[in-house]
Protein backbone atom coordinates (compact mmCIF):
# COMPACT_ATOMS: atom_id res chain seq x y z
CA UNK A 1 0.00 0.00 0.00
CA UNK A 2 2.13 2.77 1.19
CA UNK A 3 4.83 1.00 -1.96
CA UNK A 4 2.11 2.17 -4.29
CA UNK A 5 1.48 5.59 -2.53
CA UNK A 6 5.09 6.42 -2.97
CA UNK A 7 5.52 5.42 -6.73
CA UNK A 8 2.48 7.49 -7.27
CA UNK A 9 3.80 10.65 -5.84
CA UNK A 10 7.17 9.51 -7.77
CA UNK A 11 5.59 9.56 -10.91
CA UNK A 12 3.72 12.52 -10.81
CA UNK A 13 6.60 14.54 -9.42
CA UNK A 14 8.73 13.19 -12.47
CA UNK A 15 5.43 14.46 -14.48
CA UNK A 16 5.80 18.05 -13.09
CA UNK A 17 9.70 17.62 -13.65
CA UNK A 18 9.17 17.17 -17.41
CA UNK A 19 5.99 19.14 -17.92
CA UNK A 20 7.57 23.03 -18.10
CA UNK A 21 9.95 21.46 -20.95
CA UNK A 22 7.37 19.85 -22.86
CA UNK A 23 5.67 22.78 -22.31
CA UNK A 24 8.13 25.09 -23.86
CA UNK A 25 9.43 22.43 -26.67
CA UNK A 26 5.36 21.90 -27.89
CA UNK A 27 4.60 26.07 -27.51
CA UNK A 28 7.89 26.21 -30.42
CA UNK A 29 6.03 24.68 -33.10
CA UNK A 30 3.01 26.47 -32.98
CA UNK A 31 2.22 28.27 -35.94
CA UNK A 32 0.36 30.85 -34.32
CA UNK A 33 2.04 34.45 -33.51
CA UNK A 34 1.32 34.04 -29.67
CA UNK A 35 2.41 31.38 -27.24
CA UNK A 36 -0.08 28.33 -26.82
CA UNK A 37 0.14 25.07 -25.80
CA UNK A 38 -0.74 22.97 -26.79
CA UNK A 39 0.96 24.40 -29.65
CA UNK A 40 -2.10 25.18 -33.23
CA UNK A 41 0.03 23.71 -36.30
CA UNK A 42 3.19 22.35 -36.50
CA UNK A 43 6.44 24.71 -37.94
CA UNK A 44 9.76 25.34 -37.40
CA UNK A 45 9.22 29.14 -38.87
CA UNK A 46 10.10 30.64 -35.12
CA UNK A 47 13.73 28.50 -35.15
CA UNK A 48 14.22 30.36 -38.60
CA UNK A 49 13.33 34.12 -37.29
CA UNK A 50 15.85 33.74 -34.69
CA UNK A 51 18.46 32.87 -36.85
CA UNK A 52 18.06 35.61 -38.89
CA UNK A 53 18.02 38.03 -35.91
CA UNK A 54 21.08 39.41 -35.42
CA UNK A 55 20.99 40.46 -31.84
CA UNK A 56 20.15 36.57 -31.04
CA UNK A 57 23.21 35.51 -33.33
CA UNK A 58 25.30 38.23 -31.48
CA UNK A 59 24.14 36.82 -28.38
CA UNK A 60 24.36 33.05 -29.23
CA UNK A 61 27.88 33.62 -30.37
CA UNK A 62 28.93 35.63 -27.27
CA UNK A 63 27.86 32.46 -24.84
CA UNK A 64 28.90 30.27 -26.74
CA UNK A 65 33.00 31.95 -26.95
CA UNK A 66 32.23 32.80 -22.99
CA UNK A 67 31.61 29.77 -22.22
CA UNK A 68 34.47 28.07 -23.97
CA UNK A 69 37.15 30.34 -22.98
CA UNK A 70 35.52 29.77 -19.35
CA UNK A 71 36.13 26.15 -19.65
CA UNK A 72 39.39 26.29 -21.17
CA UNK A 73 40.66 28.57 -18.99
CA UNK A 74 39.65 26.83 -15.81
CA UNK A 75 40.91 23.69 -16.89
CA UNK A 76 44.29 24.90 -16.98
CA UNK A 77 43.71 26.21 -13.61
CA UNK A 78 41.90 23.62 -12.22
CA UNK A 79 44.62 20.85 -13.41
CA UNK A 80 47.56 21.68 -11.86
CA UNK A 81 45.44 22.30 -8.55
CA UNK A 82 44.10 19.13 -8.30
CA UNK A 83 47.52 17.61 -8.78
CA UNK A 84 48.81 19.35 -6.02
CA UNK A 85 45.75 18.89 -4.08
CA UNK A 86 45.76 15.16 -4.73
CA UNK A 87 49.87 14.50 -4.78
CA UNK A 88 51.13 17.02 -2.04
CA UNK A 89 50.73 17.36 1.84
CA UNK A 90 51.30 21.13 2.64
CA UNK A 91 50.04 23.65 5.84
CA UNK A 92 46.37 25.38 4.54
CA UNK A 93 46.02 22.37 2.17
CA UNK A 94 42.57 22.32 3.52
CA UNK A 95 41.92 25.87 3.52
CA UNK A 96 43.10 26.06 -0.27
CA UNK A 97 40.49 23.54 -0.85
CA UNK A 98 37.33 24.73 0.48
CA UNK A 99 38.43 28.15 -1.07
CA UNK A 100 38.64 26.35 -4.74
CA UNK A 101 35.47 25.16 -4.28
CA UNK A 102 33.50 27.74 -2.45
CA UNK A 103 32.01 29.50 -5.71
CA UNK A 104 29.86 26.05 -5.64
CA UNK A 105 27.87 27.87 -3.13
CA UNK A 106 28.00 31.38 -3.28
CA UNK A 107 25.57 33.90 -3.99
CA UNK A 108 25.94 34.11 -7.65
CA UNK A 109 24.12 37.70 -7.54
CA UNK A 110 26.60 38.81 -5.39
CA UNK A 111 30.02 37.86 -6.56
CA UNK A 112 28.31 39.14 -9.87
CA UNK A 113 27.59 42.68 -7.90
CA UNK A 114 31.01 42.58 -6.70
CA UNK A 115 32.91 42.03 -10.49
CA UNK A 116 30.67 44.56 -11.77
CA UNK A 117 31.70 47.40 -8.50
CA UNK A 118 35.77 45.51 -8.48
CA UNK A 119 35.57 45.63 -12.44
CA UNK A 120 34.92 49.21 -12.59
CA UNK A 121 37.83 50.37 -9.91
CA UNK A 122 39.98 48.93 -12.70
CA UNK A 123 38.21 49.63 -15.85
CA UNK A 124 37.11 46.02 -17.31
CA UNK A 125 33.33 46.58 -15.95
CA UNK A 126 30.75 45.51 -18.38
CA UNK A 127 33.45 44.16 -21.24
CA UNK A 128 34.18 40.38 -22.11
CA UNK A 129 37.06 40.36 -19.93
CA UNK A 130 34.92 41.39 -16.48
CA UNK A 131 32.14 37.98 -17.48
CA UNK A 132 34.92 35.56 -18.67
CA UNK A 133 36.92 35.96 -14.98
CA UNK A 134 34.00 35.53 -13.43
CA UNK A 135 32.69 32.50 -14.89
CA UNK A 136 36.12 31.01 -14.84
CA UNK A 137 35.50 31.31 -11.17
CA UNK A 138 32.30 29.76 -10.66
CA UNK A 139 32.97 27.06 -13.40
CA UNK A 140 36.54 25.79 -12.27
CA UNK A 141 34.65 23.39 -9.00
CA UNK A 142 33.44 21.57 -11.48
CA UNK A 143 36.36 20.24 -13.44
CA UNK A 144 38.14 20.01 -9.77
CA UNK A 145 35.58 17.70 -8.65
CA UNK A 146 35.84 15.44 -11.49
CA UNK A 147 39.55 15.42 -11.84
CA UNK A 148 40.19 14.54 -8.30
CA UNK A 149 38.63 11.65 -7.61
CA UNK A 150 40.42 10.07 -10.53
CA UNK A 151 44.12 10.95 -8.73
CA UNK A 152 43.98 7.79 -6.59
CA UNK A 153 46.70 6.32 -4.87
CA UNK A 154 46.94 3.60 -7.69
CA UNK A 155 47.53 6.08 -10.20
CA UNK A 156 50.14 8.04 -7.76
CA UNK A 157 52.20 4.07 -7.93
CA UNK A 158 52.23 4.59 -11.77
CA UNK A 159 54.00 8.26 -11.80
CA UNK A 160 56.65 7.22 -9.74
CA UNK A 161 57.60 4.48 -11.59
CA UNK A 162 57.57 7.05 -14.40
CA UNK A 163 59.79 8.95 -12.41
CA UNK A 164 62.04 6.36 -11.46
CA UNK A 165 62.53 5.50 -14.93
CA UNK A 166 63.96 8.59 -15.65
CA UNK A 167 61.34 10.05 -17.32
CA UNK A 168 60.93 13.62 -16.67
CA UNK A 169 57.95 16.00 -14.72
CA UNK A 170 56.75 17.11 -18.12
CA UNK A 171 57.09 13.54 -19.99
CA UNK A 172 54.94 11.79 -17.05
CA UNK A 173 52.56 14.37 -17.09
CA UNK A 174 51.52 14.15 -20.32
CA UNK A 175 51.99 10.38 -21.54
CA UNK A 176 50.95 8.87 -17.85
CA UNK A 177 48.93 11.73 -15.55
CA UNK A 178 46.68 13.04 -18.57
CA UNK A 179 45.65 10.08 -20.46
CA UNK A 180 44.33 8.73 -16.85
CA UNK A 181 42.46 12.26 -16.03
CA UNK A 182 41.48 12.46 -19.79
CA UNK A 183 37.31 11.28 -18.65
CA UNK A 184 37.35 13.74 -15.73
CA UNK A 185 38.39 16.85 -17.85
CA UNK A 186 36.08 16.17 -19.95
CA UNK A 187 33.27 15.55 -18.08
CA UNK A 188 33.93 18.51 -15.70
CA UNK A 189 34.50 20.74 -18.70
CA UNK A 190 31.08 19.65 -19.94
CA UNK A 191 29.76 20.83 -16.71
CA UNK A 192 31.59 23.74 -16.91
CA UNK A 193 30.76 24.48 -20.13
CA UNK A 194 27.10 24.46 -19.70
CA UNK A 195 26.98 25.93 -16.26
CA UNK A 196 28.42 29.04 -18.07
CA UNK A 197 26.28 28.96 -20.83
CA UNK A 198 22.99 28.95 -18.44
CA UNK A 199 24.32 31.46 -15.90
CA UNK A 200 21.78 34.79 -15.94
CA UNK A 201 22.72 35.94 -12.17
CA UNK A 202 26.41 36.51 -12.45
CA UNK A 203 26.36 37.61 -16.14
CA UNK A 204 23.42 40.08 -15.83
CA UNK A 205 25.33 42.72 -14.09
CA UNK A 206 28.18 42.91 -16.71
CA UNK A 207 26.37 42.76 -20.21
CA UNK A 208 25.26 45.83 -21.96
CA UNK A 209 23.09 46.02 -24.90
CA UNK A 210 25.52 45.31 -27.68
CA UNK A 211 27.16 42.51 -25.61
CA UNK A 212 24.61 39.82 -24.25
CA UNK A 213 24.57 36.80 -23.39
CA UNK A 214 21.68 34.47 -24.66
CA UNK A 215 20.12 33.91 -21.32
CA UNK A 216 20.65 37.70 -20.05
CA UNK A 217 18.69 38.48 -23.21
CA UNK A 218 15.94 35.98 -22.39
CA UNK A 219 15.99 37.33 -18.87
CA UNK A 220 15.27 41.08 -20.28
CA UNK A 221 12.96 39.97 -22.98
CA UNK A 222 10.23 37.85 -20.94
CA UNK A 223 10.10 40.45 -18.56
CA UNK A 224 8.29 42.53 -21.18
CA UNK A 225 6.48 39.89 -23.90
CA UNK A 226 6.16 36.59 -24.27
CA UNK A 227 6.19 34.96 -27.67
CA UNK A 228 7.22 31.65 -29.62
CA UNK A 229 10.69 33.03 -30.29
CA UNK A 230 11.57 32.81 -26.74
CA UNK A 231 9.96 29.61 -26.24
CA UNK A 232 12.37 28.37 -29.63
CA UNK A 233 15.44 29.79 -27.59
CA UNK A 234 14.52 27.71 -24.74
CA UNK A 235 13.90 24.63 -26.69
CA UNK A 236 17.08 25.00 -27.96
CA UNK A 237 18.60 25.21 -24.90
CA UNK A 238 16.58 22.53 -23.57
CA UNK A 239 17.50 19.83 -26.21
CA UNK A 240 21.60 20.89 -25.96
CA UNK A 241 21.29 19.71 -22.27
CA UNK A 242 19.79 16.82 -23.03
CA UNK A 243 22.00 15.77 -25.71
CA UNK A 244 25.13 17.01 -23.41
CA UNK A 245 23.96 14.88 -20.43
CA UNK A 246 23.12 11.71 -22.00
CA UNK A 247 26.44 12.15 -23.79
CA UNK A 248 27.74 12.05 -20.31
CA UNK A 249 25.90 9.36 -18.61
CA UNK A 250 27.33 7.20 -21.59
CA UNK A 251 30.79 8.35 -20.92
CA UNK A 252 31.26 8.04 -17.02
CA UNK A 253 27.55 6.62 -16.47
CA UNK A 254 25.08 8.78 -14.19
CA UNK A 255 23.26 5.73 -12.49
CA UNK A 256 24.44 6.80 -9.72
CA UNK A 257 21.32 5.89 -7.64
CA UNK A 258 22.04 2.41 -7.44
CA UNK A 259 21.82 0.20 -4.12
CA UNK A 260 24.90 -1.37 -2.57
CA UNK A 261 27.23 1.57 -4.36
CA UNK A 262 29.68 2.18 -1.18
CA UNK A 263 31.00 5.45 -1.42
CA UNK B 1 64.33 17.68 -9.48
CA UNK B 2 61.72 19.66 -7.47
CA UNK B 3 61.47 19.10 -3.89
CA UNK B 4 57.93 18.32 -2.37
CA UNK B 5 58.14 21.57 -0.55
CA UNK B 6 58.22 24.19 -3.73
CA UNK B 7 56.31 21.59 -5.75
CA UNK B 8 52.34 22.62 -4.50
CA UNK B 9 53.81 26.15 -4.61
CA UNK B 10 54.05 26.18 -8.28
CA UNK B 11 51.41 24.23 -9.30
CA UNK B 12 49.17 26.09 -7.43
CA UNK B 13 50.42 29.77 -7.68
CA UNK B 14 47.67 30.51 -11.32
CA UNK B 15 44.47 29.03 -9.75
CA UNK B 16 45.16 30.82 -6.64
CA UNK B 17 46.74 33.83 -8.07
CA UNK B 18 43.52 33.71 -10.16
CA UNK B 19 41.02 33.10 -7.30
CA UNK B 20 42.69 36.07 -5.67
CA UNK B 21 42.60 38.75 -8.06
CA UNK B 22 38.96 37.95 -9.47
CA UNK B 23 37.12 36.52 -6.47
CA UNK B 24 38.86 37.35 -3.08
CA UNK B 25 39.46 40.84 -4.14
CA UNK B 26 36.23 41.53 -5.30
CA UNK B 27 34.58 40.03 -2.17
CA UNK B 28 37.00 42.27 -0.11
CA UNK B 29 36.09 45.75 -2.60
CA UNK B 30 32.37 44.87 -1.65
CA UNK B 31 32.72 44.85 1.95
CA UNK B 32 34.96 47.48 2.55
CA UNK B 33 32.98 49.68 0.19
CA UNK B 34 29.95 47.75 2.87
CA UNK B 35 31.46 50.04 6.26
CA UNK B 36 32.34 52.97 4.30
CA UNK B 37 31.38 56.01 3.05
CA UNK B 38 31.90 57.93 -0.35
CA UNK B 39 34.94 59.92 0.97
CA UNK B 40 36.35 56.96 2.40
CA UNK B 41 35.41 57.28 6.13
CA UNK B 42 34.19 54.19 8.12
CA UNK B 43 31.02 53.91 9.12
CA UNK B 44 28.15 51.31 10.12
CA UNK B 45 25.33 53.43 8.53
CA UNK B 46 24.87 50.84 5.70
CA UNK B 47 23.99 48.33 8.35
CA UNK B 48 22.02 50.24 10.63
CA UNK B 49 20.12 51.36 7.35
CA UNK B 50 19.51 47.72 6.51
CA UNK B 51 18.31 46.87 10.46
CA UNK B 52 16.31 49.83 10.82
CA UNK B 53 13.90 49.98 8.27
CA UNK B 54 10.99 48.10 8.56
CA UNK B 55 10.89 47.54 4.82
CA UNK B 56 13.88 45.16 4.99
CA UNK B 57 12.63 43.04 7.89
CA UNK B 58 9.48 42.88 5.67
CA UNK B 59 11.29 41.80 2.89
CA UNK B 60 13.88 39.38 4.68
CA UNK B 61 10.84 37.59 6.35
CA UNK B 62 8.95 36.89 2.25
CA UNK B 63 12.11 35.71 1.46
CA UNK B 64 12.78 33.47 4.20
CA UNK B 65 8.93 32.59 4.74
CA UNK B 66 9.32 31.57 0.73
CA UNK B 67 12.34 29.41 1.18
CA UNK B 68 11.03 27.56 4.44
CA UNK B 69 8.21 26.56 2.34
CA UNK B 70 10.08 25.95 -0.28
CA UNK B 71 12.42 23.43 1.69
CA UNK B 72 9.14 21.85 3.13
CA UNK B 73 7.41 20.80 -0.20
CA UNK B 74 11.20 20.11 -2.05
CA UNK B 75 11.37 17.22 0.82
CA UNK B 76 8.07 16.28 0.38
CA UNK B 77 7.98 15.58 -3.30
CA UNK B 78 11.68 14.71 -2.90
CA UNK B 79 12.33 12.19 -0.45
CA UNK B 80 9.66 10.04 -2.40
CA UNK B 81 11.13 10.19 -5.33
CA UNK B 82 14.77 9.53 -4.38
CA UNK B 83 13.24 6.44 -2.36
CA UNK B 84 11.05 5.09 -5.79
CA UNK B 85 14.22 5.25 -7.79
CA UNK B 86 16.80 3.84 -4.93
CA UNK B 87 14.34 1.32 -3.52
CA UNK B 88 11.39 0.42 -5.58
CA UNK B 89 12.27 1.10 -9.39
CA UNK B 90 14.43 -2.90 -10.07
CA UNK B 91 14.48 -1.87 -14.03
CA UNK B 92 17.77 -0.36 -14.60
CA UNK B 93 17.17 0.98 -17.78
CA UNK B 94 14.10 3.03 -16.42
CA UNK B 95 15.86 3.98 -13.13
CA UNK B 96 18.69 5.90 -16.15
CA UNK B 97 15.94 7.26 -18.14
CA UNK B 98 14.24 8.76 -14.31
CA UNK B 99 18.37 10.56 -13.36
CA UNK B 100 18.67 11.86 -17.02
CA UNK B 101 14.94 13.44 -16.08
CA UNK B 102 16.17 14.88 -13.08
CA UNK B 103 19.45 16.19 -14.03
CA UNK B 104 18.22 17.86 -17.20
CA UNK B 105 16.26 20.75 -15.57
CA UNK B 106 19.66 20.98 -13.30
CA UNK B 107 21.53 21.96 -16.57
CA UNK B 108 19.02 23.82 -17.96
CA UNK B 109 18.91 27.79 -17.30
CA UNK B 110 16.53 29.30 -14.14
CA UNK B 111 15.19 31.59 -17.03
CA UNK B 112 14.31 28.52 -19.05
CA UNK B 113 12.63 26.59 -16.48
CA UNK B 114 10.78 29.73 -15.13
CA UNK B 115 9.58 30.69 -18.52
CA UNK B 116 8.11 27.45 -19.06
CA UNK B 117 6.11 28.14 -16.06
CA UNK B 118 5.29 31.51 -17.05
CA UNK B 119 3.51 30.14 -19.63
CA UNK B 120 1.64 27.18 -17.56
CA UNK B 121 0.09 29.30 -14.83
CA UNK B 122 -1.13 32.10 -17.28
CA UNK B 123 -4.28 33.03 -17.08
CA UNK B 124 -5.88 30.43 -19.94
CA UNK B 125 -2.04 28.25 -19.40
CA UNK B 126 -2.31 24.12 -19.29
CA UNK B 127 -2.41 24.70 -15.15
CA UNK B 128 -5.94 27.09 -15.24
CA UNK B 129 -7.43 25.00 -17.94
CA UNK B 130 -6.33 21.68 -15.97
CA UNK B 131 -8.06 23.00 -12.97
CA UNK B 132 -11.07 24.50 -15.04
CA UNK B 133 -11.67 20.86 -16.58
CA UNK B 134 -12.01 18.80 -13.02
CA UNK B 135 -14.49 22.16 -11.72
CA UNK B 136 -11.66 22.74 -8.84
CA UNK B 137 -12.69 26.32 -10.10
CA UNK B 138 -15.14 27.73 -12.36
CA UNK B 139 -12.85 30.88 -12.81
CA UNK B 140 -8.96 31.29 -13.79
CA UNK B 141 -6.91 31.59 -10.53
CA UNK B 142 -4.23 33.99 -9.97
CA UNK B 143 -0.80 32.21 -9.95
CA UNK B 144 1.98 34.78 -11.23
CA UNK B 145 2.62 37.45 -9.11
CA UNK B 146 1.75 35.42 -6.01
CA UNK B 147 3.56 33.88 -3.92
CA UNK B 148 2.03 30.58 -4.84
CA UNK B 149 3.37 31.06 -8.40
CA UNK B 150 6.91 31.82 -6.80
CA UNK B 151 7.16 28.94 -4.67
CA UNK B 152 5.95 26.61 -7.66
CA UNK B 153 8.69 27.28 -9.88
CA UNK B 154 11.51 27.80 -7.16
CA UNK B 155 10.37 23.81 -5.51
CA UNK B 156 10.37 23.13 -9.73
CA UNK B 157 13.74 24.23 -9.80
CA UNK B 158 15.29 23.11 -6.46
CA UNK B 159 13.56 19.52 -5.93
CA UNK B 160 16.70 17.96 -7.96
CA UNK B 161 18.98 18.60 -5.82
CA UNK B 162 16.91 17.03 -3.03
CA UNK B 163 16.06 13.54 -4.87
CA UNK B 164 19.96 13.20 -6.05
CA UNK B 165 21.22 14.42 -1.99
CA UNK B 166 18.63 11.61 -0.54
CA UNK B 167 18.84 9.20 -3.14
CA UNK B 168 22.70 9.08 -2.58
CA UNK B 169 22.36 8.55 1.01
CA UNK B 170 19.68 5.95 0.71
CA UNK B 171 22.18 4.12 -1.70
CA UNK B 172 24.71 3.94 0.51
CA UNK B 173 22.51 2.70 3.49
CA UNK B 174 23.99 -0.87 4.20
CA UNK B 175 20.78 -3.21 3.91
CA UNK B 176 22.33 -5.12 7.27
CA UNK B 177 20.82 -2.69 9.50
CA UNK B 178 17.25 -3.16 8.53
CA UNK B 179 17.67 -6.87 7.80
CA UNK B 180 18.62 -6.83 11.53
CA UNK B 181 15.43 -4.98 12.39
CA UNK B 182 12.61 -7.29 10.56
CA UNK B 183 15.07 -10.44 11.98
CA UNK B 184 14.21 -9.10 15.42
CA UNK B 185 10.48 -8.47 15.03
CA UNK B 186 10.03 -4.56 13.97
CA UNK B 187 7.75 -3.86 12.07
CA UNK B 188 8.27 -2.41 8.58
CA UNK B 189 7.29 1.41 9.63
CA UNK B 190 8.86 1.22 12.72
CA UNK B 191 12.08 -0.06 11.16
CA UNK B 192 11.74 2.80 8.61
CA UNK B 193 11.37 5.35 11.38
CA UNK B 194 13.85 3.61 14.06
CA UNK B 195 16.53 2.54 11.50
CA UNK B 196 16.35 3.65 7.81
CA UNK B 197 15.01 7.21 8.67
CA UNK B 198 18.32 8.26 11.16
CA UNK B 199 20.67 6.44 8.57
CA UNK B 200 19.41 8.81 5.83
CA UNK B 201 18.78 11.86 7.45
CA UNK B 202 22.48 13.45 7.80
CA UNK B 203 22.15 13.65 3.39
CA UNK B 204 18.37 14.83 3.43
CA UNK B 205 19.12 17.54 6.10
CA UNK B 206 22.08 18.94 4.09
CA UNK B 207 20.29 18.70 0.81
CA UNK B 208 17.72 20.75 2.89
CA UNK B 209 19.53 23.51 4.03
CA UNK B 210 21.26 23.41 0.41
CA UNK B 211 18.13 23.86 -0.81
CA UNK B 212 17.20 27.13 1.79
CA UNK B 213 20.46 28.67 0.84
CA UNK B 214 19.33 28.81 -2.57
CA UNK B 215 16.06 29.39 -2.24
CA UNK B 216 17.15 32.57 0.22
CA UNK B 217 19.41 33.86 -2.67
CA UNK B 218 17.44 32.77 -5.42
CA UNK B 219 17.00 35.98 -7.95
CA UNK B 220 15.42 34.73 -11.15
CA UNK B 221 12.62 32.63 -10.52
CA UNK B 222 11.38 35.11 -7.83
CA UNK B 223 11.66 38.07 -10.61
CA UNK B 224 9.73 36.03 -13.25
CA UNK B 225 7.17 34.93 -11.36
CA UNK B 226 6.50 37.80 -8.95
CA UNK B 227 5.77 39.60 -12.31
CA UNK B 228 6.74 42.89 -10.01
CA UNK B 229 4.90 42.50 -7.50
CA UNK B 230 6.82 40.91 -4.46
CA UNK B 231 10.04 41.41 -3.82
CA UNK B 232 12.48 39.40 -2.52
CA UNK B 233 16.15 40.10 -0.71
CA UNK B 234 18.68 39.40 -3.85
CA UNK B 235 15.99 41.81 -5.94
CA UNK B 236 17.18 44.81 -3.33
CA UNK B 237 20.64 43.95 -4.05
CA UNK B 238 20.28 44.28 -7.43
CA UNK B 239 18.49 47.35 -7.79
CA UNK B 240 21.09 49.15 -5.86
CA UNK B 241 23.53 47.91 -8.21
CA UNK B 242 21.50 48.40 -11.41
CA UNK B 243 19.20 51.62 -10.94
CA UNK B 244 19.90 52.77 -7.53
CA UNK B 245 23.74 52.88 -8.33
CA UNK B 246 24.30 53.08 -4.12
CA UNK B 247 27.37 50.51 -4.10
CA UNK B 248 27.83 51.08 -0.55
CA UNK B 249 24.55 50.00 0.33
CA UNK B 250 24.41 47.02 -2.23
CA UNK B 251 27.34 46.11 -0.79
CA UNK B 252 25.92 45.98 2.77
CA UNK B 253 22.76 44.00 1.25
CA UNK B 254 25.30 41.62 -0.56
CA UNK B 255 27.66 41.01 2.64
CA UNK B 256 24.03 40.17 4.57
CA UNK B 257 22.77 37.55 1.58
CA UNK B 258 26.44 36.75 1.85
CA UNK B 259 27.07 35.57 5.49
CA UNK B 260 23.61 34.05 6.14
CA UNK B 261 24.47 31.48 3.01
CA UNK B 262 28.00 30.84 4.31
CA UNK B 263 26.56 30.13 7.70
CA UNK B 264 23.66 27.84 6.30
CA UNK B 265 26.62 26.08 4.39
CA UNK B 266 28.58 25.54 6.98
CA UNK B 267 25.80 24.13 9.04
CA UNK B 268 25.18 21.57 5.93
CA UNK B 269 28.68 20.63 5.83
CA UNK B 270 28.93 20.02 9.72
CA UNK B 271 25.57 17.80 9.33
CA UNK B 272 27.16 16.07 6.05
CA UNK B 273 30.35 15.15 7.72
CA UNK B 274 29.33 13.86 10.64
CA UNK B 275 26.20 11.82 9.06
CA UNK B 276 29.85 10.03 6.99
CA UNK B 277 32.14 9.54 9.91
CA UNK B 278 28.95 7.73 11.81
CA UNK B 279 27.93 5.62 9.15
Amino acid sequence: MARHLISLVALAALAYLVLPLAVIIGASLTQTSYLVFPPEGLTLKWFGVLFNDPSYVSAFVTSTLLALAATAVAIVLAVPASLALARYAFPGRKSVSALLASPLVLPYVVLGAALLQYGSAIGIARSFEALLVGHVIIVMPFVLRSVLPLLNPEQRTLEEASLDLGAGPATTFFLVVLPQIRGGIISGGLLAFISSWINVELSIFNTTATLNTIPVKMFNYVQYTVDPTIAAVSAITIVAAALVIIILDLLIGLDMLSEGRRS
Amino acid sequence: MISARTAPALLLFAPLAFFAAFFLVPMAVVAISSITTDGGALTALHYTRILLDQYHWDVLWVTFRIALVTTAICMLIGFPLAWYLVRIVRWRAWRRVCVILIIVPLFTSNIVRSFGWMVLLGRTGLVNQGLMGIGLTDRPMRFLGTETGILIGLVYILVPFVVLAVGNALATIDRGYEDASADLGVGPARTFWFVTLPLCLPGAVSGAIMVFALAVSAYVTPALLSGGQITVFSMLIFQQYSSVFDFHYGAALSVTLLVLTLVLVGIAGRIGESGRRAA
